[in-house]
């Protein structure tokens, strides 16, 4: 008998959990915000803290990064029957895949400024999260040392004479490389989002989108592709194999960290990396020279948009919690001296502290010291899926610049 | 109550929970899959599903990507299959000889068996990029040091088989060590009588003995290599590239990682079903094959 | 001839202890770079620690970290984990056991229905499951995705062929004759599964529970898909794809949290290696 009585307990579990599990968790008036980056997760949950107690009204973040990319999350996530109020998207591929599911903001204070929002038809969907750049990043001391001037890096024959001398001078510098790249499978963010997308705005007004165009329409300008590759070509020749075919992000970073390249094809999102292994050396951005031409901007942008979720019972709370962000001395805190952001609107007075973003305000104050980012308007999985191993087959030698040129321009030409 | 109707209601009831689990997570969801695999599914909810009949699988032929993850699917599994049963063989034959501390060895050999596949890829990644160019660089070997074995679609292929092959074989040794302890001692002392020699005995004792461990063996390992996918996604991430039929392509994405990534990175739901109902085809016969093969050997035996 | 066997011995001895010495390698590394920070771990791999207390470090940044929550993937790992051994061992020797006993062509059909989901691989009804259970929430009003109850169902449906297919092989060896006799004892049909039968099944609970919990424990796709990356309940293969920043490997916290999810199995299997491998070796050949 005593085994009966387990199997009806057990039994009695299962269901109890089939009952008990549906929890009342998230009460109907409370904001779900489901982002994707996992680095500032317990600063926004902090924030969201913080905003309760000021305003009584409760917001849940949940974060997804890791391996499972954030877009294939959410897409599980609409898949499933609980969906954010808040979401991130990342400029138009999301906009696509998600548009029947958005909806505008409209006279929200946060508008006056900022003119990074994501704006679609004249209606504007996205709330910037941050200011984010890349360029290349330089050890200030190193260039000193070899005797270049940041400044006139601003051409690929400038970057060319500046590699070839500190090359020439790698025992003095004690580096192994002169420019820390990678493009390796891990890596693939950094050839086929942000490399590619010097060959989208290098050289063109802000806010351009002819490159961006064409491409969508499955067209591309063969002379701009090929000088494009040409500066490809310059940066694989000049970095550490190593680093370049396996590297993770660790090694590219350390490489550049510990002095052992001059360069490094990085954001200003390695400044918490850097901090946190005590590297203080003087740093700061020059242009890509990503195709021909006087260059003298770097790639300024918002990396991803906050957005609302058209069928969410919670839209005012949304609205408000993010207008708060943007608004409330609470909200500069968070995003500056918490998450370590660069934020995107003008209204917020303070600095950030880390070297890297420290020059990103500064690029972001001279004119035209942006180029536009539009690495994420390709079709989905089109930069880091597509065309992303054509980098890695070319820098690990198996194909020809030839052929790099044109396997490049044969998948563009496969899209519709 | 008669008895008969009493002996239906417990059979009802007993087979209910089991049955209504299998058929609600497996069977249901598998021929929506078919139906799915033949329609422009998008799995984004409200969109409508239209039918577009066979055009998912003939794109799916077509496709470069998915004929080489096809044939490097068919490599995985072979060399896993033999790598795998070679070393659980030899692992098994040590572990069953009268050597110290065996019980120590039969366990230390089966632990890796317990680590997931997402936290062993990680740690064989960690190895193949940061341990064994430091240990090259210890020894003054420049060609370890150098070696970038996750840059080389070979030589990542055979790290992924060593590193599956790590998780595995303790599993399979202990299959081995069951057939082992079942070959009768009388029968081996009686040859060794009769002047029969090692190979002799291995041959013709021990062999035939094993020949039903091996139909088991071969077929879970074969099964499970097919169907890889933690430790792909953990390990290499698909990459690094190859060069196929003039296209570049990712030379570890395996057809169970290859699924996936059409569905989720591509949003191409339908297609990713379409090319998993054909791996479920594939998985089938090369299965069903082999155990019947195996079978047909066994007796022969 | 003796000489020649001692020599023999003691190649064997070696050769073991050579492959005994690579098996552990791996966690061998896993140790001493879980006491390490993200930069001492890519410029000294192969090194000891400069300071085991790191690794203390590195336990607190993780067990305590909001992003990771790794002590509330502990508990999630555990719960679903026993739940579905328990439910998948009993409910699927009940199914066994019936469709062994009644003989009929109804039987035959559902046993081999069983039989069919083993060869179906997970990859072909992920995608479906996933729309099926969203569309059992907006039919019903229950929730299966983001909840215990829905992985745990989930579990016993993927479970249920394998552990049917054992149970079957081995009640088909129980004489029908203890049955009968409990029978004319008075017993009623469930009273002689749970006091004749399950006893009699129990080598067969071990090894299906060992297989069922060294599966559930480390599953990443399953619970992937139904629990979802980031969400309130997550395990701990989730957790730890979940944290490493979507473009950023940090080695240091990743070989730690491999520590902390490898070692209490590895301590569970050593205390009861004696009962699990004996459970392996007799279950696996039958």
């Amino acid at each position: 008998m005593k085994r009966s009585i387990i199997f009806i307990m057990i039994l009695a579990l299962v269901l109890g959990m089939a009952v008990g599990c549906t929890r009342p968790a998230e009460q109907d008036d409370t904001v779900v915000i489901y982002q994707n980056k996992v680095e500032i997760h317990e600063q926004l949950t902090a924030f969201a803290a913080a905003y309760e107690q000021a305003t009584g009204k409760k917001v849940i973040v949940k974060t997804s990064g890791g391996d499972s990319p954030y877009a294939e999350a959410l897409r599980a996530e609409f898949q499933s029957d609980r969906q954010p109020d808040i979401f991130v998207i990342e400029g138009m591929g999301g906009y696509n895949t998600w548009d029947s599911k958005l909806v505008p903001f409209e006279n929200e204070e946060w508008m006056n400024h900022t003119t990074l929002q994501f704006e679609v038809d004249g209606k504007i969907y996205g709330f910037p999260v941050a200011v984010e750049a890349w360029g290349m990043a330089y050890n200030k001391d190193l260039l000193e040392q070899a005797g270049i001037d940041p400044a006139t890096l601003t051409s690929q024959e400038a970057y060319r004479a500046a590699f070839e001398k500190i090359d020439s001078m790698k025992d003095q510098l004690g580096i192994s490389s002169v420019v820390a790249m990678a493009a390796g499978p891990d890596m693939r963010w950094v050839t086929g989002l942000h490399n590619f997308n010097g060959y989208l705005s290098a050289g063109l007004p802000y806010g351009d989108t002819t490159i961006l165009d064409m491409l969508n329409n499955g067209e591309y300008d063969r002379e701009r592709l090929t000088e494009y590759v040409d500066w490809v070509e310059l940066l694989f020749d000049f970095a550490d194999r190593t680093v370049l075919l396996t590297g993770n992000y660790d090694s590219q970073v350390s490489q550049f960290a510990t002095g052992r390249s001059v360069f490094i094809h990085q954001g200003n999102w390695i400044d918490p990396w850097l901090q946190s292994n005590n590297i203080d050396f003087p740093m700061g951005f020059a242009p890509h020279a990503s195709v021909k031409g006087e260059h003298n901007a770097i790639f300024i942008g918002a990396p991803s948009f906050y957005v609302l979720n058209k069928d969410s019972k919670n839209l005012e709370a949304a609205r408000e919690f993010l207008n708060f962000m943007a608004m409330n001395e609470i909200g500069h805190n968070y995003m500056v001296a918490e998450a370590n952001m660069v934020p995107a609107f003008t209204n917020v007075t303070l600095l950030p502290e880390a070297p890297l973003s420290a020059n990103v305000v500064e690029w972001l104050a001279k004119p035209d010291g942006a180029y536009t980012w539009l690495q994420n308007d390709m079709p989905d999985g089109f930069g880091m899926g597509t065309i992303a191993p054509i980098y890695e087959a070319f820098a690990k030698g198996d194909i020809t610049k030839a052929q790099f040129i044109d396997q490049l321009a044969a998948r563009i030409s496969e899209i519709n | 109550m008669k008895k008969e109707t009493k002996d239906k209601v417990v059979f009802a009831a007993f087979l209910a929970p089991a049955l209504f689990a299998f058929v609600m997570v497996v069977i249901i969801p598998f021929f929506m899959g078919l139906y799915y695999s033949m329609t422009d599914w998008t799995a984004v909810v409200g969109r409508q599903v239209n039918w577009v009949g066979l055009r998912n699988y003939q794109n799916m032929f077509n496709n470069v990507a998915f004929q080489y993850s096809f044939f490097r699917t068919f490599l995985f599994s072979f060399l896993s299959v033999i790598s795998i049963n070679l070393i659980a063989l030899m692992f098994a034959f040590l572990v069953t000889r009268e050597i110290r501390l065996r019980n120590l060895y039969r366990a230390g050999f089966f632990i890796p068996n317990l680590i997931g596949g997402l936290v062993l890829g990680y740690i064989w990644q960690f190895i193949f990029k940061e341990v064994v160019p430091a240990i090259g660089g210890r020894l003054g070997i420049s060609l370890i040091e150098n070696l970038l074995l996750l840059s080389d679609p070979n030589l990542t292929m055979f790290g992924l088989v060593m590193a599956f092959t790590w998780q595995y074989a303790g599993y399979i040794m202990m299959i081995y060590v069951a057939a082992l302890l079942n070959v009768p001692q009388e029968l081996l002392e009686a040859s060794e009588i009769d002047g029969a020699n090692f190979w002799q005995k291995f041959r013709n004792i021990t062999v035939p003995m094993i020949a039903q461990a091996f139909t088991i063996t071969s077929f879970l390992t074969l099964v499970n290599s097919f169907k890889q996918y933690d430790i792909i996604v953990a390990l290499t991430a698909g990459g690094p590239t190859a060069i196929f039929r003039g296209q570049v392509v990712d030379s570890t994405e395996l057809l169970a990682v290859h699924i996936y990534n059409v569905a989720f990175k591509y949003n191409r739901m339908a297609e990713g079903q379409a090319r998993a109902i054909v791996f479920f085809l594939m998985l089938s016969v090369v299965s069903i094959g082999q155990v019947y093969f195996n079978k047909k050997k066994e007796i022969e035996m | 001839m003796i000489k020649k066997k001692v020599l023999i011995k003691i190649v064997l001895q070696v050769i073991t202890i050579a492959f005994f010495l690579f098996t552990m390698f791996p966690f061998f590394v896993v140790v001493i770079n879980s006491a390490k920070s993200s930069l001492e771990i890519v410029t000294a791999p192969i090194d000891f620690p400069d300071q085991w207390s790191q690794l203390w470090f590195n336990i607190r940044t993780i067990w305590t970290s909001d992003s990771i929550r790794y002590a509330s993937s502990v508990y999630s790992s555990v719960i679903i984990t026993t739940l579905s051994l328990i439910t998948i061992s009993v409910f699927s020797a009940m199914a066994a056991w019936v469709l062994v006993r009644r003989k009929t062509g109804m039987s035959t059909f559902i046993f081999l229905l069983f039989i069919s989901g083993l060869i179906i691989p997970f990859q072909v009804v992920m995608f479906p499951l996933v729309a099926f259970f969203r569309i059992i929430f907006e039919t019903t009003g229950i929730r299966m995705l983001r909840e215990y109850h829905g992985i745990i169902f989930a579990y016993i449906g993927f479970g249920a062929p394998l552990a049917v297919f054992m149970f079957h092989g081995f009640i088909k060896s129980i004489p029908v004759e203890l049955e009968e006799a409990a029978l004319l004892d008075g017993c009623s049909k469930p009273q002689i599964f749970f006091h004749v039968i399950m006893p009699i099944l129990k080598p067969i609970f071990v090894t299906i529970s060992i297989l069922n919990a060294i599966w559930i424990w480390n599953d990443f796709l399953l619970p992937s898909l139904i629990l979802g990356i980031g969400q309130d309940v997550q395990t701990i293969p989730l957790a730890i794809a979940g944290f490493a920043g979507s473009f950023v490997k940090q080695w240091d916290l990743i070989m730690t949290a491999v520590l902390m999810a490898a070692a209490p199995i590895i301590v569970g299997f050593i205390i009861a290696q004696k009962h699990i491998i004996k459970g392996m070796v007799s279950g696996s050949i039958k």
